[in-house]
């Protein structure tokens, strides 16, 4: 059910526009409101609370060819003039600018998808506390296990001259570290599941436990990877990475405004192997980045990025799309009420392909499987991967040896990485729980991951 | 939104609880966004964040619950949170540890006004100031100048009130060479209304700009073997803080420390201090998220480990005699080298600085570093270094020229050797 303040000040929101229309040529009022909860049961602690909630209001106005936005916590007594008066500016220090004028069509709607799990905070907590006692009993090594689950429910409404939409959607993630220590070698490796049901999302968690386990004492073993170039197979979190870092954020088409983004330059141009197709949109399939319509006002799209190699469009807000004359994609995104909206990616996948994993093991004569997103860093400009796996277990001869490297580190150039795929496994997983920031801020929730993908990349 | 008065009352009314923590953080915010020199979108931001933190003791035990208060609650509806999270806070119980006690209180209050929307036109002057080559230019940014007004109040009676002002400008500057363009990224921090420093700055990233599009790569340069490798700002930050960390009261209880007091760090005689304030540092304050006033604490005396900090939490289950509180900022002391006689590599800009605080892993993509082959600076990009800072710092160097940012103050370039390059 949508939040019951946001639908009280519905109205307020009409009034505002009906007020600031007289001044403006174009407004519109976004309400959100996020409550989310976070479960927390560690060898050491247990907490239960709210945390990064948020409830507030974005006004947005247009004149003489240039947006403003007022971010406030109510609606309700808010005056014109006092908007009016906030965002003007005494003096535009800018060259001679217009941006064209949103164009609306009517659209009234109200969206609804929520958990369908009503556990209490007692049933989580215990569920959380089972997995944290098995796995104390199986090794003496774990000095630290956090089990974590956070329930995130969003209200949004947007109101403009055409348009008045209501969305409450739920997604839940649970996530399971664990810290293993022998003399003074510590080593941690985690895992998280982000999915629309509460009950299946701990169902996760309990049942890969053991395996994230397993995976951390493994690793106080590992070694660094000897730099060089290998032949690499990617798990689906990792395929995921490269789809975001790698390639989804330099088609983030507020960076072709800037021209700041390279694939400006190659759309209708191969960008991968033949092999290769790649999405990205709130529909296009259910994860964390599933809404209904995003923080424009926009219907949530799935965008075929990459089509057998070969780049098809990037995707839009839609201050970029009026400024580059195309249609918005639904990707305008804010971190909160007070950020500004940017292009932002939703859920980020490579599509699947035709080969079977065994087959793709079988076929690496030295190599190594990367697993387990660590972290990435984008360069849409020049192409530049950073990309960072939690490990590796190397391949010789079509068998895993039992070796494991770790962290390893895949750099390059994107489009060379992209273009050596050489085969592609036949399954996807979509992996809910993650978040990314624009740079290095404006965090949002996202979703990215893809099939297994065989590829040439230099690691470290 | 509630009033500071009605939301204490509530606390006040409650019964279920045995203590109490409220954060309130006004902000007031002006923000400018440009695409080249052209403004796209000015944004004003007025909102207040509001935290209850509430406590429930059992036996020998207590457990807390946060609340977050929006502008949806009233009296009704934050009493009825107040009574969930006394439930969750009874559910969730932990080691006992006290509230920070009332004592002297801070009131860091800032009477001057300022027109935000003025001082935000004021930056773009000075970021654009230094737009004047042909080359290059700054393809992309975004201003914000902000006030900040943080109150602490707890159940003891706790009552702080620090005011800050600050000025951020993320800058993306870009450089061509021939037909290809060339990007890097810079984000200023600053308290003070420094235009003068801000233009410096512009310049300062956009000379790296022309200098990364003039790069060559490992291929074209043969480093020397055992080079002197120099790191510095956002990497420096992570480095100084891992030790930090380290040292913090809560890796000691969840003994995921590396380090005992006595123990030896490093070979080199550095010495590194907590400190709640340091001039320049925005991240500055005297009190931490409960409400204790912090005092300095020396973490690391002459290379070896001689203290340790943190929150009045894991101070207590540590026994801590003195607790120091959650300090932010860190100065490091050392004797400085003359690292220009020999060849050597300063580290620029990492794409995405790393390092892992279990395993001690470091490291990271460069897209800038200046390798000094005896003779002159060359430009590098396209590889990536690595090391284990645990076995690396033991001989680290440091630079004789300091430098000040968000979390630090002290040498501006921390020096390795023996580190992997790839």
């Amino acid at each position: 059910m949508l939040d019951r303040y946001l639908k009280s000040r519905m109205n307020d929101a009409k009034r505002l526009v009906q007020d600031l229309h007289k001044y403006y040529d174009y407004v519109s009022v976004l309400g959100s409101a996020v409550h989310t909860k976070r479960i927390l049961v560690s060898s050491h602690l247990h907490s239960i609370d709210d945390v990064d909630n948020e409830c507030g209001f974005v006004i947005k106005v247009y004149k003489d060819g240039r947006y403003s936005e007022y971010s406030c916590d109510d609606i309700r007594d808010l005056k014109a003039s006092t908007v009016i008066k906030t965002i003007r500016l005494e003096e535009i220090y800018s060259k001679d600018f217009s941006v064209k004028m949103l164009q609306e069509d009517e659209h009234v709607e109200d969206y609804l998808r929520e958990d369908p799990s009503g556990l209490s905070d007692k049933q989580i907590s215990d569920r959380l506390k089972t997995v944290k006692d098995s796995l104390h009993k199986k090794e003496e090594r774990l000095i630290n296990v956090s089990a974590v689950y956070v329930k995130r429910q969003t209200s949004k409404i947007f109101v403009s001259g055409k348009k008045c939409l209501s969305q409450k959607y739920d997604w839940v993630n649970t996530m399971l570290n664990c810290v293993v220590r022998q003399d003074d070698n510590i080593k941690s490796n985690y895992s998280s599941f982000g999915e629309a049901d509460s009950l299946v999302a701990l169902d996760k968690l309990s049942d890969k436990a053991e395996d994230i386990l397993d995976i951390a004492v493994r690793m106080l073993k590992a070694k660094p990877v000897k730099p060089g170039k290998y032949t690499i197979i990617t798990d689906p979190s990792i395929s995921g990475l490269i789809a975001h870092e790698a390639f989804g954020h330099g088609v983030e088409m507020d960076m072709f405004v800037k021209n700041r983004a390279r694939a400006k330059d190659y759309v209708g141009k191969y960008v991968a192997s033949k092999l290769v197709n790649m999405y990205d949109g709130a529909s296009s399939c259910l994860s964390a980045a599933s809404y209904f319509f995003d923080d424009d006002g926009v219907e949530a799209h799935n965008t075929q990025i990459i089509k057998k190699g070969v780049l098809q469009t990037g995707i839009s807000d839609c201050l970029s799309a009026m400024e580059l004359g195309t249609i918005p994609t639904g990707n305008g995104r804010r971190q909160d009420y007070q950020r500004k909206v940017y292009t932002r990616m939703t859920n980020t996948w490579f599509g699947p392909g035709e080969d079977k994993y065994e087959d793709m093991v079988k076929s690496v004569k030295h190599g190594y499987l990367l697993c387990q997103t660590n972290n990435g860093m984008e360069d849409p400009k020049n192409w530049q991967i950073q990309c960072t796996a939690s490990y590796g277990l190397e391949i010789k001869d079509g068998k895993f040896t039992g070796e494991m490297v770790a962290p390893v580190v895949i750099s390059g150039y994107v489009i060379d990485l992209l273009s050596s795929i050489s085969m592609v496994s036949d399954e996807v997983t979509v992996l809910g729980s993650g978040m990314c920031g624009k740079g290095h801020k404006e965090w949002v929730y996202v979703a990215d991951g893809g099939p297994y993908l065989k590829a040439e990349a230099k690691l470290g | 939104m509630m009033k500071k008065s009605e939301i204490l009352a509530c606390l006040k009314a409650c019964d279920r609880i045995d203590g109490y923590e409220v954060s309130l953080i006004d902000k007031d915010s002006r923000e400018l966004f440009y695409v080249l020199d052209h403004m796209e979108i000015n944004r004003a931001v007025k909102v207040r964040k509001v935290t209850v933190k509430v406590y429930v003791n059992g036996k020998d035990s207590v457990g807390s619950s946060n609340v977050i208060v929006t502008a949806a609650d009233d009296e009704k509806t934050l009493s009825k949170k107040l009574l969930n999270a006394a439930k969750s806070a009874k559910a969730a119980q932990n080691p006992y540890f006290p509230l920070s006690e009332k004592g002297k209180d801070i009131r860091n209050v800032n009477k001057k006004k300022r027109d935000l929307n003025k001082i935000a036109t004021k930056v773009a002057k000075a970021v654009f100031k230094a737009d004047t080559h042909s080359d290059g230019w700054i393809n992309s940014t975004e201003i914000f100048v902000s006030e900040y007004k943080e109150e602490f109040l707890n159940s003891n009676g706790v009552d702080h009130v620090n005011e800050s002002f600050r000025i951020e400008v993320e800058v993306i500057p870009t450089w061509r060479n021939g037909k290809e363009e060339y990007e890097l990224y810079r984000y200023i921090r600053t308290d003070k209304e420094d235009y003068k420093k801000i233009t410096e700055e512009v310049e300062a990233i956009l000379d790296k700009a022309k200098a990364r599009s003039k790069a060559l790569t490992l291929k074209d340069v043969k480093l020397p073997e055992d080079i002197d490798i120099l790191v510095k700002e956002d990497m420096l930050e992570y480095l100084v803080e891992n030790f930090a960390d380290d040292l913090n009261y809560r890796s000691a209880f969840l003994k995921s420390q590396h380090y005992k007091k006595g123990d030896l760090i490093s070979n080199t005689p550095f010495d590194l201090t907590m400190r709640p304030v340091v001039s320049g540092c925005s991240a500055s304050s005297r009190f931490d998220s409960h409400g204790t006033v912090l005092s300095p604490v020396k973490l690391i005396k002459a290379g070896k480990a001689n203290g340790t900090f943190g929150d009045i939490q894991f101070g207590y289950y540590n026994k801590e005699k003195k607790i120091s509180g959650d300090l932010k900022v860190a100065q490091l002391d050392a004797e400085g080298v003359d690292y220009k006689k020999r060849p050597h590599l300063i580290i620029e800009y990492f794409s995405a600085p790393q390092l892992e605080s279990d395993s001690g892993y470091w490291g990271g993509e460069v897209r800038l570093a200046r390798y000094f082959d005896g003779k002159k600076y060359i430009p590098l990009t396209g590889f990536s270094i690595s090391g284990n800072i645990f076995e690396d710092i033991k001989d680290v160097r440091f630079s004789r020229k300091q430098t000040v940012s968000t979390r630090y103050k002290g040498p501006e370039y921390m020096i390795f050797k023996g580190l992997k390059i790839a």
